[in-house]
């Protein structure tokens, strides 16, 4: 049994804690905002609770609130850690498509996932984007509600249709010279509705948007937005197109289940051993197979063709019809 | 399930039809020249670009800004701002900047940069004599003058014991005096560096 099935657990355990960061951070800024008015005596009960509790659970940690933590801020879009500063590349493609012009400085602060999505692919989509977590739940949810008999959506479009959609939002932010790519991006919109609710005390336009993709998820394609339109996704597949580590199928284990065809939320075909630059990396497939038959490699191109599995019944219907061909030859030899 | 399937390609007709119709008029918003802006009655945070448009355009709307501010003085535009959309701003007389430049500190791009304190340009406070409780001899307030971060240099009394305030030159236009204004119709407020520290034709 190989080890490399347990990574899907990994995975979920990291997409939540990205999302149960993005849902800290906001309170603990009301509690800094708190510590740094010096007036604990006049906030009200509700922010008095929450100051207590933040307090209990960040002093064994922090001496000073107001200051240390600061070392934790922002969200997958651009975000801060202890100094080092990450942002999105779709966040300085923006940029540079709205100013027309390159800021060095904040491009540096791409260059670690960028180089990281060369080696693993959109291993961000499945791993740290805070909208996939909703969205795998709401693909989760759909296939509850058609276990129950409701109809739900499973269209499938060109795939290539994201890359127009990033391209039209790049143009759109040129025309404007506002990063617009922005505001149609779920994991920039999420942790930013996320703290526009807690902290602000309110939904802005980008949460009805998201409310709209998941919709669009549970009604037309499943996991829609992200295989089909997402400008992000469209980024990091061109970025892994060469990525170095993939998925393989190993045929001689596989039995043509093809249950790594239906778990995949990209809509791919690991049986037919085609992942393609759509692939992040997100391991359902080697969790879900029966019998361990896929594994990474390293390499920059995905293995060839091998055919079907060498445990399906195709195969060895085919290996018995050889079997008795040879024999026949034989016979005519002989 | 036929009929359905009419309704269906009517709607898809419809909305093919509705954002062909609509196509042009997006078009033609987008290359129409463009309006002179209405005067800002908001502030960016300190260290932003002058030129607003530059600020627009270098912004990413991460919200950093917004979560590192201590006072959370900075808001985000919603999407009535147009392009301007989760770009930060600062109202001050709600909530106004304490000028701790940790917004600066941690803006990932160009957007807010590095300045000292007294380079930065928010605005500048102008007062309207005609309100102020002070100078229209209704008491004796020095509210926006204690309150003031950078001192002498930016607001002072007329004299030491004349209590109308005066703005000064150093004022970077933070907004705390606006922020603390007791007068309901707030006579001191931020304005364009140009515009000058007195008020001329507000009554």
């Amino acid at each position: 049994m190989s080890l490399w099935r347990h990574l899907n657990k990994l995975r979920w355990v990291s997409l939540t804690i990205v999302f149960a960061m993005l849902v800290a951070l906001p309170f603990l800024h009301l509690y800094q905002t708190y510590v740094a008015a010096h007036a604990y005596d006049l906030l009200a009960p509700d922010e008095k609770r929450l100051y207590d509790m933040m307090e209990t659970l960040t002093s064994p940690f922090v001496s000073d609130p107001a200051e240390d933590l600061d070392n934790i801020k922002g969200n997958t879009w651009s975000g801060t850690f202890w100094g080092l500063q990450l942002s999105d590349p779709l966040a300085v493609l923006g940029q540079i498509a709205a100013g027309l012009k390159l800021y060095w400085p904040f491009f540096l602060t791409a260059i670690i996932p960028i180089i990281l999505t060369m080696i693993f692919g959109r291993f961000f989509c499945g791993w740290i984007c805070p909208a996939t977590l909703l969205y795998e739940l709401n693909s989760n949810f759909a296939a509850w509600i058609r276990w129950a008999g409701f109809k739900v959506g499973n269209r499938r479009f060109d795939p290539r249709l994201k890359y127009l959609v990033l391209a039209i939002g790049l143009v759109f932010s040129a025309i404007t010279g506002s990063v617009l790519v922005a505001s149609i991006y779920p994991p920039a919109i999420v942790g930013r509705e996320i703290y526009y609710l807690i902290a602000l005390g309110g939904f802005g336009a980008g949460a009805v948007f998201f409310a709209g993709t998941l919709l669009f998820d549970l009604l037309v394609a499943r996991r829609g937005f992200c295989r089909y339109l997402c400008p992000g996704g469209a980024l990091y597949s061109l970025l892994g197109h060469y990525r170095l580590v993939r998925i393989r199928r190993i045929v001689e284990t596989c039995n043509d289940c093809a249950k790594c065809n239906v778990v995949c939320e990209f809509g791919l075909d690991p049986l037919r051993d085609n992942f393609g630059q759509e692939c992040n990396n997100c391991t359902a497939c080697i969790s879900v197979c029966p019998t361990d038959a896929m594994t990474f490699i390293l390499s920059p191109r995905d293995y060839p063709k091998q055919g079907p599995g060498h445990l399906g019944k195709k195969y060895l219907r085919g290996a018995q019809t050889g079997d008795q061909h040879d024999a026949q030859t034989m016979a005519d030899v002989e | 399930m036929m009929e359905r399937r009419n309704v269906l390609k009517n709607l898809i007709a419809s909305a093919t039809l509705l954002a062909a119709g609509g196509a042009p008029y997006g078009i033609a918003r987008l290359l129409a020249p463009e309006v002179k802006q209405p005067k800002r009655n908001y502030l960016r945070p300190p260290g932003a670009l002058a030129n607003d448009v530059a600020f627009v355009k270098a912004c990413i709307g991460c919200g950093l800004c917004g979560e590192v501010c201590p006072p959370k003085c900075i808001l985000f535009h919603d999407n009535n701002g147009g392009g301007k959309v989760n770009t930060p701003f600062i109202n001050p007389v709600d909530k106004a900047c304490i000028l701790c430049a940790k917004c600066i500190d941690v803006c990932p791009t160009e957007a807010l940069t590095e300045t000292p304190i007294e380079k930065v340009n928010m605005g500048l406070a102008q007062i309207d004599r005609t309100a102020c409780y002070p100078w229209v001899d209704r008491g004796v307030c020095g509210a926006c003058v204690s309150i003031c971060p950078l001192g002498e240099k930016a607001i002072r009394f007329k004299k030491w014991n004349q209590y109308q305030p005066i703005v000064e030159k150093g004022c970077v236009g933070c907004g705390l005096c606006v922020e603390v204004c007791p007068h309901p119709s707030t006579p001191i407020w931020i304005v364009d560096r140009s515009e000058g520290s007195v008020a001329k034709h507000r009554v």
